[in-house]
């Protein structure tokens, strides 16, 4: 039943066998859930972030657990570029799927840096700026939260590198389509949508922040009818593909995020709970369209919206 | 030794649940591909129940595995622990495991000194049964509040040939912190290396006990996790070679490689 499902989808000039991959900073650089699922099963690989130079991340406690949710403020500790290309990539890049890779930046010049390295590497499909982490003094919070900023990074990126460019926006600002519309104008790819959205925890006995660093970002099921209400209106406001994510634990929640209008759907916290989780997301996606006689998924992409044909 | 089995996901079965002490319980869980797979030291990644308002899994230490059963002994300290201590036999679960780098017991041992303060019991059940079978004369110091909560004694009596306790209140043995008993010894025993779990602030005393008597000495952290298997870096644990995660290159670590300072909650909020 399931093989009559056309699962394909198009980000940019990347084809992938389904829509479903993800969420940077939830899956390493793939290897590590390489033990529990085929990572040719997914759609694409994308990887926790990679920056210009190594960044050390955080102090701890770095997470917190919240009502069906989670608090994080790893701090995108990662090797660097250099050290990615030379211990990550080729593992990953043997393997048969798409590799995005994440890239955070302080500065224009740091996502330059890291994006021109990365572009010289075959096994890099395409490239997700991140704008909108919500950990970091100097970082990306910026370029998230400005259409002129955002703008600035995505042309300079732009410039550098003909791979796809997906840039993830984030969900604290107060028009996210906006900021959309102005990476879109600036040679975006696609967009991803929504990074964590800014929480905080105080611990009643101590009374201090849970969190070493006072806030952190929200995820998990708790975030995702913002999640959701967002991706419905940048989907809306582009023309360029949205990936949708935001607590997606299973096949219904992916489906809600593209009938809101996502092309494809990253899922994230759930691959802590899970390791599984995306191969049954995929398999659940596939079943989820057969059983109402939909032959290609992409029939599902904004297909709640008010002038979509009702089914 | 400390590799043990690749890792998998495992549905298993609650077997046996009780309290064993004030806010501490003993699980059997039925886990028979874990069970078999598992090493000293290392732990599983528990999804204690599906649908809840709370969706990480909890990280435990397995005590003692064996039969196609795992034992943990758990402290009720949360939410997901309250839900735990509820589990009647029957109810199933599943489990990641088995999980993280165990104890290592250097070659030509003769003598070790585990030093287990309150739940650092945890990780301690297959570690002694690992050293008696090898032949180790193994001393352990156990530390607890109160003597009701000197727990697992039995396990310790058959494997160890020498057990000393402490308590704060004095009700049993030593009154006073652990750390007196490994001082003293430390200087009597000359323990060929120490193994070492409990508070961090406990654990931070031995280690230093241990390194001024030139005795190598390994701890069992205890962190954060949220996946369990090294990808989301919460569990980190400052050491001269970086940060290294607590999942998959400890929870144990040799002691002089930990940056005591910048480790862990009780570091950060001291």
């Amino acid at each position: 039943m399931s093989s009559h499902v056309d699962m394909r989808v198009r980000i940019g000039s990347l084809e992938l066998r389904n829509p479903v991959m993800p969420a940077s900073g939830t899956f390493g650089s793939g290897r590590e859930y390489s033990e529990f699922l085929d990572l040719e099963r997914l759609g694409a690989v994308v990887t926790k972030g990679v920056s210009a130079d190594p960044w050390p991340g955080n102090d701890s406690p770095r997470m917190a657990e919240t009502p069906s949710g989670m608090l994080n403020s790893i701090g995108l500790q990662n090797p660097g570029v250099e050290a990615f290309c030379a211990n990550d990539l080729p593992w990953l890049a043997q393997c048969d799927v798409p590799v995005i890779v994440n890239v955070p930046g302080h500065s224009v010049d740091d996502y330059v840096v890291a994006c021109e390295r990365l572009d010289r590497e075959d096994g890099v499909a395409g490239l997700e700026i991140n704008i909108s982490c919500p950990n970091l003094d100097a970082g990306g919070l910026a370029f998230g939260t400005s259409c002129a900023a955002a703008a600035e990074v995505t042309r300079a990126v732009r410039a550098v590198t003909g791979r796809t460019l997906i840039v993830k926006l984030s969900p604290n600002v107060s028009d996210v389509a906006e900021i959309a519309r102005a990476v879109e104008a600036e040679g975006a790819d696609a967009v991803s949508l929504i990074n964590t959205l800014l929480g905080m925890r105080i611990d009643t006995r101590a009374f201090r922040p849970v969190l070493a660093r006072g806030v952190g970002g929200l995820s998990g099921p708790a975030v995702r009818p913002v999640a959701v209400r967002m991706v419905w209106e940048v989907a809306r406001a582009v023309a360029v593909p949205v990936i949708g994510m935001g607590g997606i634990m299973n096949a219904e929640d992916a489906a809600e995020f593209m009938l809101a209008g996502a092309t494809a759907v990253a899922v994230g916290t759930a691959n802590f709970v899970d390791p599984l989780a995306m191969v049954e997301v995929i398999d659940g996606l596939e079943a989820f369209c057969a059983s109402r006689g939909i032959k290609r998924v992409t029939e599902l992409v904004g297909a709640a919206w008010p002038n979509a044909t009702a089914r | 030794m400390c590799a043990g089995g690749k890792p998998a996901v495992e549905n298993i079965t609650v077997v046996s649940n009780a309290r064993v002490a004030r806010g501490v319980g003993r699980i059997v869980l039925d886990a028979p591909r874990t069970a078999s797979a598992i090493r000293p030291g290392q732990f599983i990644h528990l999804r204690i129940a599906r649908d809840a308002d709370f969706i990480l899994r909890r990280p435990f230490s397995v005590f003692r595995a064996g039969g196609g059963k795992l034992e943990i002994l758990y402290q009720v300290v949360g939410t997901g622990t309250r839900v735990l201590a509820e589990a009647v036999p029957g109810a199933e679960m599943d489990a990641i495991g088995p999980l993280g780098h165990g104890w290592e017991i250097p070659e030509g041992t003769a003598h070790a000194l585990v030093v287990a303060g309150g739940l650092g019991v945890g990780p301690m059940g297959m570690l002694v049964e690992q050293l008696a079978r090898l032949g180790v004369a193994t001393t352990l110091a156990q530390g607890a509040p109160s003597a009701d909560r000197l727990l697992a004694r039995e396990v310790f009596a058959e494997n160890c040939r020498r057990v000393e306790v402490a308590t704060d209140d004095g009700s049993e043995g030593r009154q006073g912190f652990v750390t007196v008993l490994v001082e003293e010894l430390l200087a009597s025993d000359l323990p060929d290396v120490v193994f070492v779990c409990g508070p961090e602030p406990m654990q931070r005393a031995v280690a230093g006990l241990a390194s001024a008597h030139g005795v190598p000495c390994r701890v069992s952290l205890e962190r954060l996790m949220a996946c369990g298997i090294g990808a989301c870096l919460t569990c980190v644990v400052s050491t001269r070679d970086g940060k290294k995660r607590a999942c998959v290159d400890g929870p144990v670590f040799d002691a002089a490689d930990i940056i005591w300072e910048q480790a862990g909650t009780e570091a950060a909020r001291a």
